[in-house]
């Protein structure tokens, strides 16, 4: 737009002696400024626009081809595929260049360029594409071995065979090409007339191609038993013998059926798939809702000191642990998209250590001493993997009711209770174990070792406590003897008879039945108790045992 | 690693894992085992002592370092200037800097590799051998002691005669890593498969690097069924065991029996003797 259209617009007077000078104006300008509208280049008035259009350039056109046109001839060719080798088929070839030939020499060239080409005629390209199918071929006796089918005849077979090399198992065409007319056996007129006419059975394709894949697996298997097939052929071999007509047929139908429904009926299918898949959605979500209710039931109701919580400051306290937990679990929701996390944040992880203390504190009070490990495992706390049993067997988890905390090694501890006792004790106690064949390392101490072994250890202690009183009593034995041929020798002198060896050979037996480890004092002291306790004769062994045991004890302090 | 006071541990709860320790040892000989050149004059024996896992399993997902505190008279090639070389220590072992005393450290390897010296000697010695375990579980090392054994030992002369006719003198042992009371994160990773560790922060994702890798990559507590050649340690050595064990006690139960009954006898005839 120009100034001269505004003042047209607002029907100024124009001065009509500039405009055509401008007009020449532009029209000069015009070629340098090409590309641009000429609105935009009016716009600009008078001056010109300061844009440097873009200039198009095309590509220079290529003389590189300029070459007289390609030649082509017609030419004959063979396809050797076809059967009968007489048919010459013709078509446009391009024409070979062949190099210039000298000049004047112009018909002597012709003679070889038409006699060349003509012995070698060209092969068809498309040759190769001609696969031969193997089709089984047997002999009379293999037929007759393997292949005998009542409802087959031999001919059709070969029928069939001949059909199926002929289309190259394409089984429609086979179908649609079967017209198997059963050979009359030759009779003669009069009866040929009167004998029943064998129709030829109606063949599905199914039927054709379970006879076939029957015969073919069959000489495949003749020619080459199934061991040594390599994998393809032991798979197409497969394939053959498991070829099911029935299946095939059903197949075919349903296949059938779902091409020939109607727009309505596919309609209702494809609703029917998204409810049924509706359906089921709906029913994880609900499964896994319920899953998290149950597992919410079964969290053990909290029933821990709430002391704390009395004061004011406590529950100020109280109150901005909460904040901080809300908190930090709003942002944790807005990340994993559960209300629900149980551990959250470092003062989430505080309540929760809280909480396992509670906890851990309830469980040791509720449990008795025949707690069932099992149970425990169970009421663990519920954001720890809960183990099955079989895990917990796999991964070497087990729960005792006192521990002390770290790691230690399995033999340390099922020796202890032998490595705790006095050194005199621990010979003892290898000692017997020697005498036992067991060895002083446990081979293989696992829980279950150590166990037995404890068990041992338990009974070599009643056999040691056994065996000292055993000792102490003959001790006492041997004193009491001593005790009564003094008195008899006492007795003895004050009848004024001389002591006699008697006396003497009590003494000696004694010494004899004396343990040798049993010390002198400790026979004196047993003396002493048997004379206190002297009434009750008829003590059973075991609490002579455990009088023993406290006089050990009594010497030990 | 996450601070200890923020890690609780897991109550009333022990977890084992099975191990084998002990040491290989082989006599020199020029033609099945040749001494290394290098080697001084009075040594007479290679041996390996080593920490493993039964049937090779991977250990290393709960040990992560193992130190063998070998004999004063070793030389540790830091604090001698010349050192046979030999004694240079593989890729992950190292000899410690400051020790007066001779000490390897093992840090694990891929897994299902064992924790592992080779030495020559002429001499045997006890090893002290310290695990670490990963800095997961927040445990402190713990010591084991293991006799080193060139020569044929036994408590009978049959026992030291077949040991003789071995190739080499082994002395191995089994034992069972417990674990009471671990803390959650280390109980975690001590009762999961491997993949399981994925998910457990920055720290399981360098774990994973061992866990992966290995054949034998399952974490748990088993042992064999059976024994095999070179792995003597299955459930059918802790079942020979336990018999033998069940008819100990049989047999010191009897003895504690006889012995009662004798009990009873004496104590008759020291109440005739008393009465008498």
């Amino acid at each position: 737009m120009t100034s001269h259209d505004v003042r047209d617009m607002l029907d100024l007077p124009d001065a009509a002696a500039s405009r055509p000078t401008k007009k020449q104006k532009i029209s000069t300008q015009r070629p340098t400024l090409k590309g641009l509208a000429r609105e935009v280049q009016n716009l600009s008035g008078d001056n010109p626009i300061a844009i440097v259009p873009e200039i198009s350039v095309f590509k220079k056109r290529r003389f590189a081809s300029r070459k007289p046109a390609a030649k082509w001839e017609l030419r004959s060719f063979k396809n050797p595929a076809r059967e009968d080798d007489s048919l010459t088929l013709r078509h446009w070839r391009r024409k070979q260049e062949t190099p210039p030939a000298p000049a004047g020499y112009d018909g002597s060239t012709d003679l070889p360029d038409t006699t060349n080409p003509e012995p070698e005629i060209e092969r068809s390209a498309f040759a190769k594409f001609n696969v031969q199918v193997n089709v089984p071929d047997y002999t009379d006796d293999e037929y007759n071995k393997r292949l005998q089918n009542p409802d087959w005849s031999k001919e059709e077979t070969d029928y069939l065979m001949d059909l199926a090399k002929q289309f190259d198992l394409r089984w429609p065409v086979i179908w649609d090409r079967y017209e198997y007319e059963p050979i009359i056996p030759s009779m003669d007129v009069e009866t040929n007339q009167t004998a029943i006419v064998v129709t030829s059975k109606v063949r599905s394709m199914e039927d054709l191609k379970a006879r076939y894949y029957f015969v073919a697996a069959t000489m495949m298997m003749l020619r080459k038993p199934p061991i040594q097939m390599n994998t393809a052929e032991f798979n197409l071999h497969e394939v053959m013998l498991n070829f099911n007509p029935g299946q095939e047929t059903l197949r075919k139908k349903f296949a059938e059926a779902a091409f020939r429904r109607t727009k309505e009926e596919a309609r209702e299918e494809e609703s029917l798939l998204l409810e049924l898949k509706r359906i089921l959605a709906r029913s994880e979500k609900l499964n896994d809702e319920r899953r998290e209710l149950y597992a919410r039931l079964e969290t053990p109701p909290s029933t821990g000191n709430i002391g704390i919580y009395t004061s004011s400051q406590g529950l100020q306290q109280l109150l901005q642990q909460l904040m901080t937990v809300d908190k930090t679990k709003k942002r944790k929701s807005l990340m994993v998209g559960d209300g629900v996390s149980p551990a959250a944040g470092p003062s989430g992880q505080a309540q929760n250590a809280n909480a396992d203390r509670r906890e851990s504190s309830v469980r040791e009070s509720t449990t008795g001493p025949s707690g069932a490990p099992g149970k425990k495992g169970a009421q663990g706390p519920s954001e720890r993997r809960q183990l099955t049993e079989e895990e917990e067997r796999i991964y070497g988890v087990s729960r005792h009711e006192r521990l002390t905390s770290g790691p230690a090694f399995r033999l340390e501890r099922i020796s202890k209770p032998l490595i705790s006792k006095s050194a005199v004790q621990q010979t003892k106690i290898s000692n017997v174990l020697t005498e036992l064949e067991v060895p002083q390392r446990l081979i293989m101490p696992t829980a279950e070792v150590g166990e037995a072994y404890e068990s041992v250890l338990q009974s070599i202690n009643v056999l040691l406590e056994a065996r000292k009183v055993a000792d102490k009593l003959a001790g006492e034995v041997a004193v009491a003897k001593a005790q009564k041929a003094e008195k008899e020798k006492a007795a003895r002198l004050a009848r004024g008879e001389p002591a006699d060896g008697d006396a003497d050979a009590a003494v000696n037996g004694t010494g004899e039945a004396e343990g040798s480890e049993v010390k002198q004092e400790e026979r004196e002291k047993s003396v002493a108790a048997s004379i206190k306790g002297g009434g009750a004769h008829k003590r059973s062994a075991s609490v002579l045992s455990a009088a023993s045991d406290k006089n050990t004890k009594r010497q030990k302090k | 690693m996450a601070p200890p006071n923020n890690q609780k541990r897991v109550k009333g709860v022990q977890i084992f894992r099975p191990f084998v320790y002990g040491s290989t040892a082989k006599l020199f000989d020029p033609a099945t085992n040749p001494k290394p050149p290098g080697t001084p004059e009075d040594h007479t024996h290679s041996w390996t002592v080593f920490v493993k896992g039964v049937d090779d399993t991977d250990i290393t997902y709960w040990c992560k370092k193992v130190q063998f505190k070998l004999h004063d008279s070793i030389p540790n090639p830091l604090r001698c200037t010349d050192f046979p070389s030999y004694l240079l220590p593989a890729k992950g072992i190292y000899w410690k800097k400051q020790a007066n005393i001779p000490i390897l450290a093992i840090e694990a390897g891929a897994p299902g590799t064992p924790f592992q010296v080779h030495e020559t000697g002429w001499g045997e010695f006890e090893i002290a051998i310290k695990l670490y375990y990963i800095p997961e579980s927040l445990e402190k090392p713990q010591t084991l002691y293991h006799h080193l054994r060139l020569h044929p030992y036994g408590n009978t002369e049959t026992e030291k005669e077949t040991m003789r006719q071995a190739p080499q003198i082994i002395s191995w042992a089994y034992e069972e890593q417990l674990f009471n009371e671990p803390y959650e994160q280390f109980y975690d990773l001590l009762t999961s498969p491997v993949d399981r560790s994925k998910g457990a922060g920055g720290k399981g994702t360098k774990m994973m690097k061992g866990g992966m890798v290995g054949s034998s990559g399952e974490r748990t507590s088993l042992i064999p069924l059976s024994c095999r050649p070179g792995q003597p340690f299955s459930r059918e050595t802790e079942k020979a065991e336990l018999k033998r064990l069940r008819e100990a006690q049989g047999k010191v139960e009897e003895m504690t029996k006889k012995l009662q009954s004798e009990l009873r006898d004496t104590e008759k005839e020291l109440a005739s003797l008393k009465e008498g």
